[in-house]
Parts: C-alpha cells; sequence; structure tokens
C-alpha cells in the first residue's frame, strides 16, 4: 500500500516540478560543470587561518578555546601516549581505565597500568580513538564509521581523547570534501562520516552554556607527529 | 499547553502580549543570538562572498531540483537505503508510523526536526500505541510540559529554568533536587541514557541531502541526532526535497553559514554525514535505513514564483531579529514555522486563507533580509502574500474598505489635503501628554499600545510651508 502511494508521490512530484517555471531541463554533463563552476568560489568565501602550517593552526584555535571544551597537546612519537593519557587522568582525577577503540596503532601501545577495556555505557568512561582526520579551519577531528570504529565511542563517555596523526590534518573542510569524494569514487563510503568540534553543549535552558549535554563534557586531542 | 491556530494569529497576539514574562524570556535568547552572530560575522570578513556562492547553490539546486531528486534517489538506493515519496504531511507521517508498525516498534527516538513537526509526526506517534521520545534536550523540555515548539532553533525558549526545575523533578526517574542549569542537563542526560540504547527505532530529520551521493547529514551541538540513530536497528529519515544539494562540497559553504546565522558559532559540534545502514561487519549503526521525501507545498511555492523560499536552511536568523517576533514570541504564529520565514511557509504549507494575517505582522525594516545567509528576499515575498490575500479577497471587509476608501482619496490631492487636516485636528481632541490612548476607528492599536501625537499640521502644509520660506529665502 505504502509503495503504491509513493510511486503515485514521486510522480506527482517530478511533474509538478518539471512544469514549474524555475526549474530548467538540463543534459548530466551542463548541470554538472555548472555545479563545479560554484565550487571554484570557496576559496575567496571561506575563513582565514590562524597559521598557514594546517597543524599549527589547528592548535592556535583549540588553545584561543574556539573550540568549546576542547584542549590539545603534541606528541613526537606515538610510544608516547600512554603517558599522556595517565597525565590526562591525573589532571581530571579520573581512575586509570580507559576504553581504547581496537585499531593497530593503539593496541601495539604499552598500556600498562590502565585498564582498557571497559564498557562505554558506563557514564564516566574516557574513551579513546584513532581520527581519520583533522581540520584547522574548525579545530575538528573526523571519524569513520568501520567494524574497528564504533561510532557510539564519540559519544557515549564523558571524557573523549582523539589521536590526529599529524600528516592527516587538512586545511579546510573542502579537503576534506574532496577526499570523501575519493572514498566514494572507491565505493567504499563509511556508513557514518562525523566531524566533532568540541563537546556535546547545549544552551537550550535560559541560553547558559553547560557542557556534556548527552556526550562528552571535555574532548582532549592529541596530535602525533611521527604518523 | 494547547497549540495555537494560524486563524486566531489576532487572538494569539493579544494573549502573548498578556503574558507578563514572556517579552523578557524571548528577548534573553534572542537579543543574545543576535549579538553572537554580529560577533560571528565581524570574525568572518568573507561573509558576504561566503553568503553569494550559498545563495547560489541553493538556486542552482533549486533550478535543476529534478535532475538532483533523481541522482539522490539512484545513489541512496545504491547504500542500501529504501525511499518513500510523500506528497502530503499525512503521507509522510503515515509512511513512517507504517514502518514503526513493521517493524513492532515499541519506543523511538527522535532527534530535532522541524520537519517532523511539519508533517505532524509527533501527534501522530501520541495517537498511537508506540512511545515517542524526543531526544534534543529543548525538545525534551517540551514534551514534558506538552507545548508546540516557539522558536526553530531554540523551542523551548518561552521555559524558564523553573519551569524546567518542576518538570524534571515531575517526570525523570532519578531527578535532580538543585535548580542549577548544570545539573538540570545531568538529570536530562541520565534520564535519556537509557532511552537511547533501548531504543527499537530513530527517527531524524536532515539539514541537508547530498545528491552525489544520497547521504543525510545531521547537525547538532549536542550530539543526540548520533545518540538517537546509532543504537537502534532502523533509522528513518524524513527530509523535505529542499535540502537538496549536488554534493558534500556544496554543503560546506552551507554549513559555515548556518552555524554562524544560528548561534554565532564558527561551528557547529556534531556534523555527520550518514550514508545508508551499516556496512558488513561494522562495530554499531542500524541494519536498516529510509528515507521519507516529502514535497508538502514545496512544488507548490516553485510553481508560484516562491522558489527564493526554498533556499531556506533553517538558521533562524530572520525571527532573532524580528521585531515582531521578539514581542510576541513563536507560540503566536500558530504554526511550526514562527516569524519571518514562517509567515511566508506557513500559506504554503497550510493556506493563505487561514495564515493571511500572518503577512501584515511586519513592519517592512527589512532585517530579516539583511540578516539571512542565502538573501532571500522576506519582505518582497510577504508583499506578494499579501497582494494575493488581496486579491483572494481574504482581508476582512473593514480593512478592504478603508483601503479602497484611502485609494480613492489618493487620487484627489485636494480632498486628501482636506481630509488629513480634519484628521490632525480629530487626533488632537484624544491626545494627552503626546500621547493617545483611545480614538474612535483605532482600538486595534490601541487596545495594546498607546498612539504618538501628530505634528499640529500636516505634513503636505509643512511641506508647502518649508517649500516657500525657501522661494522667500531665494528672492531675498
Amino acid at each position: 500500500m505504502n509503495k503504491h502511494i509513493s510511486d503515485m508521490s514521486r510522480e506527482k512530484i517530478f511533474n509538478a516540478i518539471k512544469s514549474a517555471k524555475p526549474t530548467i531541463t538540463a543534459d548530466a554533463k551542463t548541470i554538472e560543470d555548472e555545479a563545479l563552476e560554484l565550487l571554484k568560489e570557496s576559496e575567496f568565501a571561506r575563513p582565514q587561518l590562524m597559521s598557514e602550517d594546517a597543524t599549527e593552526a589547528l592548535m592556535l584555535r583549540i588553545d584561543a578555546g574556539l573550540v568549546i571544551g576542547t584542549t590539545c597537546e603534541k606528541i613526537s612519537t606515538l610510544d608516547m601516549l600512554p603517558h599522556s593519557v595517565k597525565q590526562f587522568f591525573d589532571r581530571n582525577s579520573l581512575p586509570a581505565e580507559l576504553k581504547v577503540q581496537s585499531v593497530e596503532p593503539l593496541n601495539k601501545l604499552n598500556w600498562q597500568g590502565i585498564t582498557t577495556d571497559i564498557d562505554i555505557v558506563n557514564d564516566n568512561t574516557v574513551g579513546l580513538c584513532w581520527a581519520e582526520y583533522g581540520v584547522a579551519e574548525t579545530g575538528s577531528f573526523v571519524a569513520h564509521s568501520s567494524p574497528e570504529m564504533p561510532i557510539l565511542l564519540n559519544f557515549l563517555p564523558l571524557y573523549l581523547i582523539a589521536i590526529i596523526p599529524k600528516s592527516k590534518i587538512l586545511h579546510y573542510m573542502d579537503d576534506y570534501a574532496l577526499i570523501a569524494n575519493e572514498i566514494a569514487k572507491k565505493k567504499q563510503t563509511p556508513r557514518n562520516m562525523c566531524l566533532i568540534s568540541g563537546v556535546s553543549g547545549t544552551t537550550d535552558i535560559e541560553g547558559v552554556l553547560v557542557k556534556g549535554a548527552h556526550g562528552p563534557e571535555v574532548l582532549h586531542i592529541i596530535i602525533v607527529e611521527d604518523e | 499547553m494547547q497549540a495555537n491556530k494560524p486563524e486566531n494569529f489576532t487572538q494569539n497576539v493579544t494573549d502573548a502580549l498578556a503574558q507578563p514574562d514572556l517579552k523578557m524570556i524571548i528577548r534573553r535568547t534572542t537579543d543574545k543570538a543576535e549579538a553572537k552572530r554580529t560577533d560571528a560575522i565581524a570574525n568572518f570578513p568573507e561573509f558576504e562572498k561566503a553568503r553569494a556562492q550559498g545563495q547560489k547553490v541553493k538556486d542552482h539546486t533549486i533550478k535543476h531540483m529534478d535532475h538532483y531528486l533523481a541522482e539522490f534517489e539512484k545513489n541512496a538506493l545504491a547504500q542500501g537505503t529504501i525511499v518513500h515519496w510523500a506528497s502530503t504531511a499525512e503521507e509522510a507521517s503515515k509512511i513512517v508510523l507504517d514502518i514503526c508498525r513493521e517493524h513492532k516498534a515499541k519506543k523511538v527516538t527522535r532527534s530535532k526536526s522541524m520537519l517532523g513537526e511539519e508533517i505532524g509526526l509527533t501527534h501522530a506517534f501520541d495517537n498511537s500505541d508506540i512511545e515517542r521520545i524526543e531526544t534534543d534536550l529543548a525538545e525534551h523540555i517540551i514534551q514534558l510540559a506538552g507545548d508546540p515548539p516557539s522558536h526553530i532553533i531554540w523551542p523551548a525558549m518561552h521555559r524558564s529554568r523553573e519551569d524546567v526545575v518542576k518538570l524534571f523533578r515531575e517526570f525523570h526517574s532519578d531527578p535532580t533536587y538543585s535548580e542549577e542549569i548544570t545539573d538540570l542537563v545531568r538529570s536530562a542526560r541520565r534520564d535519556l541514557r537509557t532511552k537511547f540504547l533501548t531504543s527499537d527505532i530513530g527517527i531524524s530529520g536532515s539539514n541537508f541531502l547530498l545528491a552525489d551521493s544520497g547521504s543525510s547529514c545531521t547537525v547538532t551541538n549536542e550530539g543526540n541526532a548520533e545518540l538517537t540513530i546509532t543504537p537502534p536497528k532502523v533509522h528513518i529519515v524524513t527530509a523535505g526535497i529542499e535540502k537538496l544539494v549536488p554534493s558534500m562540497a556544496h554543503a560546506i559553504p552551507l554549513l559555515r553559514l548556518l552555524t554562524r546565522s544560528a548561534t554565532g558559532a564558527d561551528i557547529t559540534q556534531y556534523i555527520t554525514f550518514h550514508n545508508g545502514p551499516k556496512r558488513k561487519n561494522d562495530a554499531d549503526g542500524p541494519e536498516e535505513c529510509h528515507i521519507v521525501l516529502v514535497d508538502n507545498g514545496r512544488t507548490k511555492m516553485l510553481a508560484e514564483g516562491m522558489e527564493e523560499m526554498l533556499r531556506c536552511i533553517r538558521c533562524g536568523a530572520c525571527m532573532n531579529h524580528c521585531v515582531v517576533y521578539k514581542h510576541i514570541g513563536g507560540h503566536a504564529y500558530g504554526s511550526v514555522y514562527p516569524g519571518p520565514m514562517g509567515s511566508v511557509l506557513t500559506p504554503h504549507l497550510q493556506s493563505l486563507e487561514v495564515a493571511n494575517k500572518q503577512t501584515h505582522a511586519c513592519t517592512m525594516n527589512g532585517r530579516c533580509e539583511d540578516v539571512c545567509p542565502v538573501n532571500i528576499p522576506l519582505p518582497k515575498l510577504l508583499r506578494s502574500l499579501r497582494a494575493q490575500s488581496w486579491q483572494k479577497k481574504y482581508e476582512p471587509l473593514t480593512n478592504r474598505f478603508f483601503v479602497k476608501f484611502f485609494g480613492q482619496l489618493a487620487k484627489r490631492p485636494q480632498l486628501f489635503q482636506l481630509f488629513s487636516s480634519c484628521g490632525v485636528i480629530f487626533m488632537k481632541i484624544f491626545s494627552r501628554n503626546g500621547w493617545i490612548k483611545f480614538m474612535p476607528f483605532t482600538s486595534g492599536w490601541t487596545k495594546n499600545r498607546d498612539l504618538i501625537e501628530p505634528e499640529t499640521t500636516t505634513f503636505m502644509h509643512q511641506y508647502k510651508k518649508l517649500k516657500n520660506l525657501k522661494v522667500m529665502e531665494r528672492k531675498l
């Protein structure tokens, strides 16, 4: 029944659009060229970065307090990560418990002294995730869903640490769109592509900002130089 | 709170103006939003270029809407999404409810979507045996209060902290006894956490639909969209057909405009592109994904020369800057979409006959157009609707009589001047200390505010006097 309604509506909608004055029937190539032409304007219609170097721009943005609830540090090798995580626990007076995303670079690290496999449903969890990309323009990290990347790891814990390899930090969101386009061409688009720029926040009660509305209250970004 | 009806606009306004704190509550949020937007634009000198680009992206998509809709459908199907089409709100609502029933859903979580409100989804669930759980904090508050939304970005802006304290104490399983806003938010976090994880179906809207990939995009600050969508087995997206853009690269300029215009932030905390159901072996995500593409008056707008309104990206900047909205709030409009954008949309989504009064609730100061991130000429569109309302004889007889009478007078300058002079004398009779509190034929105005006392003589009289003076000066 719904299929029938849906098909009828589809036909009705397309007929209405085709008969409306502002719509123009053109061949796909002409439309594509016109659409590409519009993107040439992006270069002049985006904000200036705080530095020409993408990593520096991302860090400066976070240090300036422009990314809500977020701090940032840079480490020279991945081996230093467990130490940085321990410092994070100390700073936030947290028990040494961590939910580590199961990816090879993180699995092979020495997590001695830290419990690494806990249930992320528990509210006070610290999550550790491996970001696909960083974006300097917005101070974001990008997570892609995969067998190794549960999307909920970025949303359930109250504390989140995201690792971004320095080589994966992009200048603008437009640069990420180009990459997403390449992934799509290879038919490898993940189910979710999340651009995360700060912590879960709300201003819904009297316009007052409260962090940790549903997801993380604290986000710490660690940039690894050697990757 | 019973939802107001658009056809009762005059009464709704009277009721709103009678609420002593409403104006202060509205301005607390809208003034802050206005100031934050001003700062955001000042820190983004390329804003005008971005605005021009955003407008072009939307106009291009609207111009080739049939092409992009077909592309979107093809690519969404290829991602494994089941695509549904709905001409009307009723059809859209029925499709969503039927999917829920097919899956024997008992509980659905929903992230904020104005389209969901537009198609009456909230009422449809409330009249069914399926429990609806709103997950956006503001929507959660108004669901507990039984209120309709009063703003498209801050739907609970009409509710004070004290109201929220009472609601949470009554409805939350583990309520806070503190009145601190942080503790109230924590209470909601606790209450909603288990609901996110035990929901049968997650329902979201979509800020953008990407034609080249068949993706939908959600934009939130709370992260509730991802928490709504990821745990359940089924994800349903409801989206208006005007949400289309050619690709992610085309959505990005609009994202830059959307958040700056809505909240004054450079970017929102969570932007997620959803591409169908979970892939094989994915760690989480729904197994089934549906998208309901809704017309509900949009093609009619296209046919009736209102296509500029289809550019709207639902940022709410027009209402934050509207002097009328700031006085009466969102509920008075009696529609899902209040403020200037709502006054243009509602006549198309419902009918001009029931929503023609809203088109007159505008001072034509043009601020809405000035701040619109995609250059929608809202005053022009409102004037066009006023003209249609006049042609269709929806205006009250008294208004029609006085406008026609004025038209006749305006064509006869001497008679016009005579009436104006008499008018000034008449008004002077009722003025006290520079203000008129009551005067026959003006109760529509003086019921809620005073009229200013006129000058001693008419404009024409003063103009002539000035002209004569200048002639004399020149002669001298």
